[in-house]
C-alpha cells in the first residue's frame, strides 16, 4: 500500500494533534504513581545528600563544603547518595493492527499502548533510569528531555497490519517491555524474547487487547478485513466462527503465558475498556523488582 | 359500510406473495464489511454450515405487508360505493340556504363541491337555487357553478311559503334530478315543491341533522329581563349558554351576565331570566347563545332596555340654596343613578316624552299644562306627586277627584307628634301584597310627621299602595289610560316626614319606574315613521354595519316576513333605536316532514371514498421502516441516521435564518410570543434591580460587557446597599427598556443602527430617566472626537437618540461625589475626557463653595472610552479577566474603576441627591479642607 506525500502529512498532522494530549495524559497517568528513589545506600554520584565526611589528606581543596567546615576547624567534603541507573529499552507495537477499536467511544489499543509507554518512560525517567527504543531508533538516554523524544517517536504510524518485536539494539542486563496485541505470527515474538534472554535482559510482554477482539459478537455474513486491508476472511455466517475464534485467541493468550514463564519474563493482558492505571502499576511493579535487584 | 374495487382481479396478485416469500428467504442478505484485526487468527477457519443466516421472519413479514398494500392499493378500493345510475342529464340543486344552514354551512359547501365535482366527471348541466332568493334555474356547466361556490353564502332568513311558491313557478318543465339541501325546519311550502319536484325526476333530499336552539327577544318587567329559549322538538336533555353582551363603561364590548339553563324533558321553549343592576341592565345589547352561530341565537335589544327619562318639576325656583330643602333634591338624588333626569317647566319637558313626570308639591298648573299632562299620562306615562304645603292649602281635589290626582284630599291634612299636637309620629305598615312595594323591607326609623289626608272613597282601599301604620293612606295610585298617578301624601323632602332620608324612598321609587320601562313600540305612535338599518345581523348571527340599504316603513319592519330588503338587524328612527330580530315573539321551531318515499339522507352520511391512495401511502411508510429495519440490522443504522441528521441541519439553516427575518418584519403577528418572552425578563427586572448592557452583536464584546456589569454588580452588593440582581443583555429591537436604570452601551465598529422603533424606545427611556453610558473602547488610541471607527460608530448611532448638549464633566459634577470622591474614571484606559449633559449657563460657584449648586435631572448620557466593562469584567470563579496597567498600579486604577462604576450607579438611582446643598458641610469635612 502507497501512501501519498499528502497522506503522510495528514496523518502527521492528526498525530501531531494528539500529541501534546498524549503527554498529557502520560503525564497525568504518571502522577498517579507514587514515586519512591531507591539509592544504593552508599555514597557515589547523586543527587541526594549522603554524608559529610573529613578531608583527607591529598583531597583537592576545591572538594571542601565551606559552609559546613565553618561551623567547626577540620574540613568537611560533603557527599552525595549513590545512584546508578538501569536502563529499559521499550517496544510499541505501531502497526495498522493496533489502531482497532471496538467502540466509538473506546480508545484504539495504539492510544492506550502509547499512554501506557509514555506514562512508564515518565516514572522510569523521574526515577533517574535511561530509557529507549529496543529497535534502536532511539538510544536509552536520562532526563527529561528523553520523554519529548519517546513522544515524537510513538506518534509514527506503521503501515504494516502487523508487526513483530524488534529488538536491534538491546543493550545488555536492559530490562525490555514489549507492547502489543501479539496477534501477529507467535515465532518472531518468540526469537526476540531467547535473543534478548540471550543478552541477559529481562522483560516484560504486555498484551493489549480490544473486548471485542475477545468476545467476538459477530453474526451474520460478513467480510473481516485487516485494518491495513491485506488480509481478508469472508464468511457467512460468522455466529459460527465464535467457538473456534476464542480457542485460537486463548491458545496464543497461554502460549505467550508460557514463553514467560520459561524465560522468566512476565506477561500481562489488558484489555482497553479499563483503567490504564492499572496496566501502568502492573508494569511498574514487574519492572521495579528487576530494577531493585541489581 | 362496504368495500368494492375497482379492478378486482389484481387482486390474483396476491397469490404470488408466498412465493416471494420463499425467494427472499433463499437470497442471502448483503455481507457486512467489518475490520477486525483479528481476521489473521480467522484464516483458514471454515463456515460449519454454507447456507447463510436468513433474513429475519419479521423483516419478510414488514416487506409481504408492503407489497400486498400495494397491491390492494393499485386494485382501487372504494369505501361506501354508491351505484351511480344517472337517469336524466340536468342536476338541480337547492338550498334552503337560511340562518337555520348557517352552523353547517362548511360542510354543505364540501358536500355541494363533491357534488359538483361528481356532475363535471359525468358532465351533467347543473344549477342551483337558493329558495331564501329564489329564481328560475338555470343549467349551466358544473364547473362555473364550482367558480361561483365560495360566494355563496346563507342568508339570515329561511325561505317562508311565499318564497317556495316563487320557486315553484319557477321551474321549467324539462325533466331534471333534483339534490334538495334542507336545513331541517318545517315550512309550509315544501311538500308542494316536493311534489313538483318529483313530477320531473328524482329527488334526493339530504338533511342536516342538528340541533337548533334560538332566542326570542328580551323583555324587561320588574327590573328583570326575561328572554326565551326555544329549541326544535327533542327529547335529550340539553343545556345552552346565554351570554349577554355589552359594552363597559369605556365603550369596549364585554360579556356582562353569563346563564347556563337546560332544556329537560321535552320541553321546547325555556325562560333565561338576568337579573341585573339598573346600570349593566342598561348597558346590554344584545343576547345571543353560546356555540350556536346563527342568525337565529342572537337577540337584539336596541333601547328596549334602555335608561328611563324623567322630568323634574317643582315650582319655587326662587328659593336659592337650600338644597336639601328642595323638594326636588332626594328624588333627583335617588334617579340620578338610574335614570336620565330632566329638569324645567312642564311646557317645554312633555313634548320630550319622558317616562315619567314628578310633580313636587304643586297644587297649581294652567289648563293647557293640565290638558297636556293628562293626555301623556293617558298614553302611558306615569305622573309622581309629592304633597305639601301648597298641596294641603290649596282645594285641589277637594270636592271632586282632579283627573291628574289619584284620590280625593281633605283640607288642611294633618300633624301628628309635632309641639303642638297629641300622639308620636306614625311608622309605616307593612306593604299589602297587591301593592307595587310588596317585599320592601320597612327600617324602623322612618316616621310620618305630617301628611295629607285622603278623602274616605268607596274607591280609596283599590288606591292605596302604602299607608301608616294605623292605616291612613301614604302613597295612593290610580290608573289613567295607559298610564298611572301616583300620589305620596308626604313631601318629597326631609320637612314632614324621614322617608326621603331612607333607603326605602330610592326602593319604591325605583319600583315605580320599573312598570313604565322596557315597552314594546308602540305601532300606533311610529305609523309612518322610516327607519333606517344602523347595524343588520349576518346569517352566522355576526353585527355588520348597514351600507346601502334602504330605510323602511315602521309598518313592515314589525310585521313583513324577513327579506333581503328587510333584514334582523338594528334600525333608528331619530333617537329611538328597535331591534328586529330573527325570532318573534312567541315562536316555535318545527321540524319538516318529508313525505313517506322521499330519498331522504343525513348530512353526515359517509360517502364514496377511495382508498387506493392511503394503502399506497401506508406501503411507502412500511418500506421505510424496512429500510431503517435494514440498516439497523447491518449496524448502519446509526451512521445513515447522523448522515441525514446533519443534511437536515445543513438544509434547515438557511431557511431558519430567513424565517429569523420574516418574523421581524411581522411583528404583530407574532406578538404573542414575544410578548410573553417580554413579559419573563421585564418580571425579572422589575422585580429587582438590574443592570442591563446593549447586545452588540459581537460576541466578545457582549461577554465583556456581561462579565463587566457582574464584577460592577458584586462590587455594588458587597459595598452599597444597591443589591442588584444578575445582569441582563438587552436586544433593543425586541426588550422592553423602561425597567432598567442604567444601560451600558459598548461601541463597536460593525455595529448596526438601531431601527427606528427602537430610537422611538430608547428616546422614551432617556425622558423617563434612563441613563446610557456610550463607551467606545478605545480611549488607549483616540481622544474624545477623533475620527476613531469606533467614534464615527457612534456619532452614528447617536443620531437618532435625542441627545441634550454635553460638555467634558466638570470637576464639580455630582457624579465625582456621588458615593465616592473621585476626580478621575478610569477604565481600562485612563482618559480624562467623559463628557456628560451640559449644566445651565447661569449657574455661577458660590462664594466658599467647592461646587455649583446645580439641581438639575440625571444626565441621561455618558460617553467615555476607557472600556469600563473590561477594568469590571470578573470570570465565574470571581477573577479579574483582563489584566489593567501594570502591577501596583493596577491594583488602583481597577479599584478606581470600581470606584466609578458604584458612582455611576448611584447617581442613576439617586439622582443629584448629593448636589443637595444639605450635605455640603459634611462634605467639606470629608474633603479635608
Amino acid at each position: 500500500v502507497s501512501i501519498s506525500a499528502h497522506d503522510i502529512r495528514n496523518i502527521a498532522e492528526c498525530d501531531a494533534a494528539h500529541l501534546p494530549g498524549l503527554l498529557l495524559r502520560s503525564q497525568h497517568l504518571a502522577n498517579g504513581v507514587l514515586l519512591g528513589e531507591h539509592g544504593r545506600r552508599r555514597p557515589g554520584s547523586g543527587d541526594d545528600f549522603w554524608q559529610y565526611r573529613p578531608l583527607y589528606d591529598g583531597e583537592s581543596h576545591r572538594m571542601i563544603d565551606w559552609r559546613q567546615s565553618a561551623r567547626g576547624d577540620d574540613h568537611f567534603v560533603r557527599q552525595h547518595e549513590l545512584k546508578n541507573a538501569q536502563t529499559a529499552q521499550l517496544w510499541v507495537d505501531q502497526s495498522a493492527s493496533m489502531r482497532f477499536t471496538g467502540h466509538a467511544g473506546r480508545t484504539t489499543k495504539s492510544g492506550r499502548a502509547r499512554v501506557i509507554a509514555l506514562a512508564l518512560s515518565i516514572l522510569l525517567l523521574r526515577k533517574g533510569e535511561r530509557v529507549g527504543l529496543s529497535d534502536g531508533t532511539l538510544a536509552p538516554r536520562r532526563g527529561a528531555q528523553q520523554v519529548q523524544h519517546l513522544s515524537d517517536r510513538f506518534e509514527l504510524d506503521d503501515i504494516q497490519d502487523y508487526a513483530a518485536p524488534a529488538i536491534g539494539a538491546l543493550k545488555p542486563n536492559a530490562r525490555v517491555v514489549f507492547i502489543s496485541d501479539f496477534m501477529a505470527p507467535i515465532e518472531p515474538v518468540t526469537t526476540a524474547v531467547g535473543r534478548a534472554t540471550d543478552r541477559n535482559a529481562t522483560g516484560v510482554l504486555l498484551q493489549v487487547l480490544d473486548p471485542i477482539e475477545l468476545q467476538f459478537p459477530f453474526s451474520g455474513r460478513t467480510i473481516f478485513e485487516s485494518l491495513g486491508g491485506k488480509l481478508r476472511h469472508e464468511s457467512l455466517k460468522a455466529s459460527d466462527l465464535k467457538a473456534d475464534y476464542v480457542e485460537r485467541i486463548e491458545t496464543r493468550c497461554s502460549a505467550l503465558r508460557d514463553l514467560c514463564q520459561r524465560t522468566g519474563w512476565q506477561y500481562h493482558r489488558h484489555m482497553t475498556d479499563r483503567a490504564a492505571q492499572s496496566a501502568l502499576l502492573w508494569l511498574y511493579h514487574a519492572l521495579g523488582d528487576g530494577t531493585q535487584r541489581s | 359500510m362496504s368495500l368494492t374495487f375497482l379492478t378486482p382481479w389484481l387482486l390474483s396478485a396476491l397469490l404470488g406473495l408466498p412465493v416471494l416469500w420463499l425467494l427472499l428467504r433463499a437470497v442471502p442478505p448483503a455481507p457486512i464489511r467489518r475490520f477486525f484485526p483479528g481476521v489473521i487468527l480467522l484464516l483458514g477457519l471454515r463456515d460449519k454450515t454454507q447456507i447463510s443466516d436468513r433474513t429475519p421472519w419479521w423483516l419478510l413479514l414488514i416487506r409481504m405487508l408492503a407489497l400486498g398494500l400495494i397491491i390492494l392499493g393499485l386494485a382501487g378500493p372504494l369505501l361506501n360505493p354508491q351505484s351511480t345510475t344517472i337517469k336524466r342529464s340536468d342536476l338541480l340543486i337547492l338550498l334552503d340556504g337560511g340562518w337555520a344552514a348557517a352552523r353547517d354551512w362548511q360542510a354543505h359547501q364540501l358536500l355541494l363541491d363533491r357534488v359538483l365535482n361528481q356532475a363535471a366527471r359525468d358532465g351533467r348541466p347543473v344549477a342551483i337555487a337558493r329558495l331564501t332568493t329564489p329564481s328560475t334555474p338555470v343549467f349551466q356547466s358544473a364547473q362555473s357553478w364550482q367558480e361561483r361556490l365560495p360566494g355563496l353564502a346563507p342568508t339570515p332568513w329561511v325561505p317562508d311559503a311565499s318564497k317556495m311558491q316563487t320557486a315553484l313557478q319557477g321551474l321549467n318543465d324539462q325533466p331534471f334530478d333534483s339534490l334538495w339541501l334542507s336545513d331541517g325546519l318545517a315550512q309550509t311550502g315544501r311538500a308542494a315543491l316536493l311534489s313538483a319536484l318529483q313530477n320531473r325526476g328524482d329527488v334526493e333530499v339530504i338533511e342536516t341533522e342538528q340541533t337548533l336552539f334560538a332566542l326570542e327577544p328580551a323583555k324587561l318587567s320588574d327590573g328583570i329581563i326575561t328572554l326565551h329559549a326555544i329549541r326544535l322538538p327533542n327529547t335529550v336533555d340539553q343545556s345552552v349558554t346565554i351570554r349577554a353582551h355589552g359594552t363597559d363603561p369605556n365603550g369596549r364590548s364585554q360579556i356582562i351576565s353569563t346563564i347556563t339553563t337546560a332544556f329537560t324533558e321535552s320541553a321546547t321553549r325555556i325562560p333565561v331570566q338576568f337579573s341585573l343592576p339598573a346600570e349593566l341592565r342598561e348597558r346590554v345589547s344584545r343576547f345571543d347563545i353560546v356555540g350556536q352561530t346563527s342568525a337565529a341565537g342572537v337577540s337584539l335589544t336596541g333601547n328596549s332596555l334602555l335608561r328611563r327619562e324623567v322630568a323634574l318639576i317643582s315650582e319655587g325656583a326662587d328659593r336659592e340654596g337650600l338644597e336639601l330643602l328642595s323638594p326636588l333634591h332626594f328624588i333627583a338624588r335617588a334617579y340620578a343613578p338610574s335614570a336620565e333626569l330632566l329638569s324645567g317647566d312642564l311646557t317645554t319637558l312633555l313634548p320630550a316624552n319622558p317616562d315619567l313626570v314628578v310633580l313636587a308639591d304643586i297644587a297649581k298648573l294652567s289648563t293647557t299644562e293640565e290638558t297636556a299632562l293628562g293626555q301623556w299620562v293617558a298614553e302611558g306615562g306615569l305622573l309622581l306627586r309629592f304633597a305639601g304645603p301648597r298641596l294641603a292649602t290649596s282645594d285641589l281635589s277637594r270636592t271632586t277627584e282632579h283627573p291628574l290626582m289619584p284620590v280625593r284630599l281633605r283640607a288642611g291634612g294633618r300633624t301628628v307628634g309635632g309641639a303642638m299636637s297629641w300622639g308620636a309620629p306614625k311608622s309605616l305598615a307593612a306593604f299589602a301584597p297587591n301593592s307595587p312595594f310588596f317585599g320592601l323591607e320597612i327600617p324602623n326609623d322612618v316616621r310620618v310627621s305630617a301628611q295629607v289626608l285622603a278623602q274616605p272613597d268607596p274607591s280609596l282601599s283599590q288606591r292605596v299602595i302604602a299607608m301608616l301604620a294605623d292605616g291612613t293612606p301614604l302613597v295612593t295610585r290610580k290608573q289613567s289610560g295607559k298610564g298611572q298617578i301616583v300620589l305620596f301624601h308626604v313631601t318629597a323632602n326631609a320637612e314632614w316626614s324621614s322617608l326621603p332620608l331612607s333607603g326605602l324612598f330610592v326602593q319604591m321609587l325605583e319600583r315605580l319606574s320599573q312598570s313604565v320601562a322596557g315597552s314594546e313600540p308602540d305601532m300606533k305612535s311610529l305609523q309612518g315613521t322610516i327607519w333606517q338599518p344602523s347595524q343588520i345581523l349576518s346569517a352566522q348571527g355576526q353585527l355588520e354595519p348597514a351600507t346601502r340599504l334602504a330605510g323602511i316603513a315602521a309598518e313592515k319592519l314589525f310585521d313583513a316576513p324577513l327579506s333581503a330588503e328587510i333584514r334582523p338587524g338594528l334600525y333608528t328612527h331619530a333617537k329611538e333605536q328597535v331591534a328586529r330580530n330573527v325570532i318573534g315573539p312567541d315562536s316555535r321551531l318545527l321540524p319538516a316532514i318529508w313525505p313517506n318515499g322521499t330519498n331522504l339522507r343525513g348530512l353526515s352520511d359517509r360517502l364514496e371514498t377511495p382508498l387506493g391512495g392511503w394503502c399506497l401511502i401506508l406501503a411507502l411508510l412500511i418500506l421505510l421502516v424496512d429500510v431503517l429495519a435494514t440498516l439497523s440490522l447491518s449496524g448502519r443504522l446509526v451512521s445513515t441516521v447522523a448522515v441525514l441528521c446533519l443534511l437536515a441541519t445543513l438544509s434547515s439553516t438557511g431557511p431558519a435564518g430567513a424565517q429569523d427575518d420574516g418574523a421581524e418584519a411581522r411583528t404583530p403577528a407574532t406578538n404573542g410570543n414575544a410578548g410573553a418572552a417580554v413579559s419573563e425578563k421585564a418580571w425579572q427586572a422589575s422585580s429587582e434591580l438590574t443592570l442591563a448592557y446593549v447586545v452588540t452583536g459581537n460576541s466578545k464584546v457582549d461577554a465583556i460587557s456581561k462579565a463587566g456589569l457582574d464584577g460592577l454588580s458584586q462590587t455594588l452588593f458587597a459595598r452599597t446597599s444597591v443589591e442588584p440582581a444578575a445582569p441582563v443583555g438587552l436586544d433593543l429591537e425586541r426588550d422592553m427598556l423602561m425597567f432598567y436604570p442604567l444601560l451600558y452601551w459598548p461601541i463597536t465598529a460593525g455595529q448596526p443602527t438601531p431601527s427606528l422603533k427602537a430610537y422611538r424606545k430608547l428616546n422614551a427611556f432617556l425622558k423617563s430617566g434612563g441613563m446610557i453610558v456610550f463607551d467606545t473602547r478605545d480611549g488607549d488610541i483616540a481622544g474624545f472626537g477623533t475620527s476613531s471607527p469606533n467614534s464615527l460608530r457612534l456619532q452614528k448611532i447617536t443620531y437618532g437618540i435625542d441627545i441634550p448638549a454635553l460638555e467634558p464633566m466638570p470637576q464639580d459634577h455630582v457624579l465625582t461625589r456621588a458615593f465616592y470622591l473621585l476626580q478621575d474614571f478610569p477604565g481600562r484606559y485612563t482618559q480624562r475626557d467623559i463628557w456628560v449633559e451640559a449644566a445651565p449657563q447661569a449657574v455661577e460657584k458660590a462664594a466658599g463653595m467647592p461646587f455649583r449648586n446645580l439641581n438639575d435631572g440625571v444626565s441621561p448620557v455618558i460617553i467615555g472610552g476607557n472600556d469600563w466593562a473590561a477594568a469590571w469584567a470578573v470570570d465565574a470563579q470571581g477573577k479579574q479577566m483582563f489584566p489593567i496597567g501594570r502591577n501596583a498600579s493596577d491594583r488602583r486604577q481597577r479599584e478606581l474603576a470600581y470606584r466609578f462604576g458604584i458612582n455611576l450607579v448611584m447617581h442613576v438611582l439617586t439622582g443629584n441627591y448629593k448636589s443637595d446643598q444639605v450635605h455640603v458641610p459634611a462634605l467639606l469635612d470629608r474633603l479635608g479642607q
